[in-house]
């Protein structure tokens, strides 16, 4: 059955992707990304491909990261933005990473900090075409991001009940860093308190806006979307 | 401790390459890349040995920096630990790969501009908070409030059929149905129900699926919601709904009142006017009638051209984004006419909504995914496979699930003895009736067991000599009850004439007729009659016209003065009145003259009702698979001439 989407693959040069042959031949399709998988899960880390990616202007858009650590593939992290009636602009996931156990060992406990934030928050942030108003996560560790981005990021605690019976957990942060907390349309936002000003900022662009998302929402969206990237962090 | 072995020092280098690192026993950590930096910022401690190359850390530590920094003589160090401060190794600065994925047509959606929240009029925790931070106090009491309860989000879920990854994605990603909903400032006349929401989520994302709700659960508004999100996101542009003529008006009925900004085109008049109206592009749906396929089957057909290569092109004359089809089980009978010309329609998506996808058995199944997917299942299949392959395209939801807070249905069979009149015609026909077909031999068939089966089953309803009726006597009885209590009943029978007789007997009860031989233009008007005007306390309808489509829930009586053959049948006459919006329990009294032909085949729909239960429940092998030629031979104790079994 026939079931022709418009969407646009970024690896590809050519924009939006309307043609069947080019598709076939452009997108990354399974079998390609089975072995994307593999191919990180033995050799660690991918080498930085150039990131050539021109920003669209989507209007008011924000911006939603997500990590996600697999007890057996490594972290899985996700981008989604979306406007401002919360329907999806982008979608950036990484394929597992998955540290040596030296990186382990060296980084000890600012290893989550380092992986969920300046490698791939900051990989997906990197080939986003839409330049996010603001970026709210659901994983602490993705805040160490902020050094590397001019956006203001938000770090939102879920009650993570639905993520206790996932095999993907959130990964916790362990540095000692201290947060400023502030309400954003019914919901806690934190963020780091030597970027405080972020919060406000957060906050005054909400109130703004009045974007019709709920915060805690896309976040799902997102994990529903790793697994449905990554079917072997789904069958494990 | 840490062993770091280095793979080459000299005394002249400003650089060095390390080639592993192990611990204490010797088990190798991991192979250091040759662009990995790692800095060791401890001071060397422990002892080494200059001629493995290798010294030990006490402790290391990452640094961020990624730069060689090296001491000034770092062979010096290496062998000289108390002089060593700094060694750094290169770690890996590439971020990780990640794929990508950008939605063009999202944007699509036509909804009105967003427009700023209103402010509480009450000091809400979001008024005061969505604040910049001002009094640290008021915020450290705000933050501590708790959050409101959140609803329950419906997300779409891409179907097992669809492949690629960005096409699963594009399902996935969507907002839930309730965010979708209330973007788009789309309006419902009450609140619908989850399981109604889950329903339309499995819909958005099919290009073909079974609605199989049961009777009463919602199809219609279901459908409709769907079409109508999929025509406000650009998916669809133009829809055929076909349906039993006399549900074309509860179709725009109901279309007006979910989807009231739709245009609806309803395929009717002479011939000029119908192909006008198939041809009009201004209304995106148009609702035809199983009957009308057949003369309008011309205009539905693809013309066929031979090109100068020889090659045959068909191009169809009309093409449909999406088809429905209501009452699906009409198509059952995949060699009918209306079954053809249903699956030769041009189109890319098709939906089939009944109650009933099995009515006698899983071949009517087979026969609805000849339109969804033909090929896709086939007669031959096991029962438990067929019922694998075909669960995601299904969705059947029964009300006992999804409904516990709605009223229940009491069933009350009343099991009657028949008048002394009607046992005496009734043992003179059946007698002579089966002596006749025994002395047929092999020429008899199932028309001639037919025959007798409804001569009898007339005779348990009235004795045609007397008129005399144990039924009538129980059903005068029961709407006393009715009537003097102010509710309302209907009354199935599967013969007109029996209607007619009834309605002699019930004159103080201004009885309604809704059957075969009431003009469809007036079908509307009595029904409207029976709602609103109290003096009608009954009325008495054929399952053929009255079993599908209408909604009766403010009856709280059913009666079903004979049984028909199949129970798929019966339970959608009986959820006329016990569906959405039914304020108390439904009571069904099922009439069946005990020692007859009525009881014998009341056990055969039993069994026919495991069959339903055990495709849906996969609960193993049912006993039968639907009334063969054989029990229905049976039910005279006659054998089965000569031929093949075969379902009836």
């Amino acid at each position: 059955m026939p079931h022709h989407r418009l969407l646009t693959c970024f690896d590809c040069e050519t924009n939006p992707v309307y043609n069947d042959r080019h598709r076939a031949r452009s997108f990354i399709n399974r079998s390609h990304l089975y072995e994307l998988v593999i191919t990180t899960l033995t050799r660690g880390v991918f080498l930085l491909m150039s990131d050539n990616s021109a920003e669209i202007d989507r209007g008011n858009c924000f911006g939603f990261v997500t990590v996600r650590l697999h007890p057996e593939h490594g972290y899985f992290g996700g981008l989604l933005v979306v406007n401002s009636l919360a329907r999806p602009l982008e979608f950036h996931c990484t394929l597992p990473v998955k540290p040596s156990r030296a990186q382990s060992i060296l980084y000890g406990p600012t290893l989550d900090d380092f992986v969920c934030g300046e490698q791939i928050a900051r990989a997906l942030l990197a080939k986003s075409k839409s330049k996010p108003i603001s970026i709210f996560t659901d994983t602490s560790a993705v805040l160490s991001v902020r050094h590397f981005i001019s956006i203001p990021i938000g770090w939102i605690e879920t009650e993570s009940k639905e993520h206790e019976q996932s095999v993907l957990v959130i990964p916790a942060s362990n540095s000692n860093r201290s947060y400023r907390s502030n309400r954003v349309d019914d919901t806690v936002v934190q963020v780091p308190e030597t970027f405080a000003e972020d919060g406000q900022i957060i906050a005054a662009t909400w109130k703004k806006l009045a974007p019709q998302i709920d915060l805690m929402e896309p976040f799902g969206r997102i994990t529903e979307a790793l697994f449905e990237a990554n079917p072997a962090a789904k069958a494990a | 401790m840490f062993d770091v072995e280095t793979k080459s020092v000299t005394e002249s280098v400003t650089e060095v390459t390390l080639d592993r690192i192990s611990s204490p026993n010797s088990e190798v950590i991991s192979t250091i890349q040759p662009f990995e930096l790692i800095s060791f910022t401890t001071p060397l401690q422990s002892d080494h040995n200059t001629d493995s190359n290798t010294c030990q850390f006490s402790n290391v530590d990452l640094q961020a920096g990624l730069t060689v920094n090296l001491c000034d003589s770092l062979s010096d160090s290496l062998f000289t630990p108390k002089e060593v401060r700094t060694l750094a190794l290169t770690l890996g600065a590439q971020l990780p790969k990640t794929i990508g994925f950008t939605f063009p047509e999202s944007p699509a959606w036509t909804v009105a501009k967003a427009t700023p929240k209103e402010p509480s009029s009450s000091p809400s925790a979001y008024a005061s908070s969505s604040s910049p931070v001002d009094d640290d106090e008021d915020v450290s009491s705000d933050l501590k409030a708790k959050p409101k309860s959140r609803p329950k989000l419906t997300r779409m879920r891409p179907p097992g059929d669809l492949v690629k990854l960005e096409d699963r994605l594009y399902y996935v990603l969507q907002p839930p149905l309730e965010t979708l909903i209330q973007s788009a400032k789309l309006t419902f006349p009450f609140q619908p129900f989850p399981y109604q929401f889950e329903g339309v989520a499995f819909l958005f994302s099919r290009a073909a699926a079974i609605l199989a709700d049961e009777m009463g659960l919602g199809k219609t508004m279901q459908a409709i919601t769907t079409i109508r999100m999929l025509l406000l996101s650009g998916e669809l542009q133009s829809v055929l709904l076909i349906c039993p003529k006399p549900l074309v008006t509860n179709w725009v009925r109901e279309f007006r009142q979910w989807a009231p900004e739709v245009p609806v085109a309803v395929i009717e008049g002479d011939q000029t006017k119908r192909a006008w109206v198939w041809n009009h592009p201004q209304a995106p749906v148009k609702i035809a009638n199983y009957e009308l396929m057949m003369r309008d089957r011309s205009l539905l057909e693809s013309n066929v051209t031979e090109a100068e290569d020889g090659t045959v092109n068909a191009t169809p004359q009309l093409h449909f984004d999406l088809v429905v089809l209501d009452e699906a089980q009409r198509i059952k009978n995949r060699n009918s006419t209306t079954s053809e010309i249903v699956r030769s329609i041009s189109r890319t998506r098709s939906w089939a909504l009944t109650g009933t996808p099995i009515e006698n058995s899983t071949d009517d199944l087979v026969s609805i995914f000849e339109f969804l997917s033909p090929g896709y299942l086939n007669n031959d299949m096991p029962l438990k496979a067929m019922s694998q392959a075909s669960r995601d395209y299904i969705l059947r939801r029964t009300k006992d699930k999804v409904l516990t807070e709605m009223p229940p249905k009491m069933f009350r069979d009343a099991e009657l003895d028949l008048t002394s009149e009607q046992i005496s015609t009734y043992k003179i026909a059946e007698e002579e009736g089966v002596i006749g077909l025994t002395e047929m031999g092999d020429e008899i068939t199932i028309q001639h067991v037919f025959e007798l089966v409804l001569r009898l089953k007339q005779i348990c309803n009235f004795d045609p000599i007397t008129g005399a009726s144990c039924k009538l006597e129980r059903l005068e009885a029961d709407l006393e009850e009715v009537a003097a209590s102010g509710q309302k009943a209907i009354v199935f029978s599967q013969w007109v004439d029996t209607l007619d007789k009834i309605s002699a007997k019930l004159d103080r009860f201004s009885p309604l007729h809704y059957h075969g031989r009431i003009p469809s233009r007036q079908r509307d008007s009595v029904i409207e009659r029976f709602k609103n005007d109290p003096k009608h306390t009954v009325i008495l309808m054929s399952y053929g016209a009255g079993a599908v489509g209408l909604n009766l829930q403010f009856c709280h009586y059913v009666f079903l003065f004979d049984r028909w053959w199949n129970p798929a049948v019966e339970d959608q006459a009986i959820n006329r009145a016990h569906r959405l919006g039914v304020k108390g329990t439904v009571t069904v009294s099922r009439m069946m003259a005990m020692n007859t032909i009525e009881q014998r085949i009341h056990n055969v729909l039993e069994e026919k009702r495991a069959l339903i239960n055990t495709l849906f429940a996969e609960t193993g092998q049912p006993k039968s698979l639907g009334l063969t030629q054989k029990e229905i031979f049976g039910l005279f104790n006659l054998n089965l001439p000569h031929r093949n079994s075969k379902a009836a």
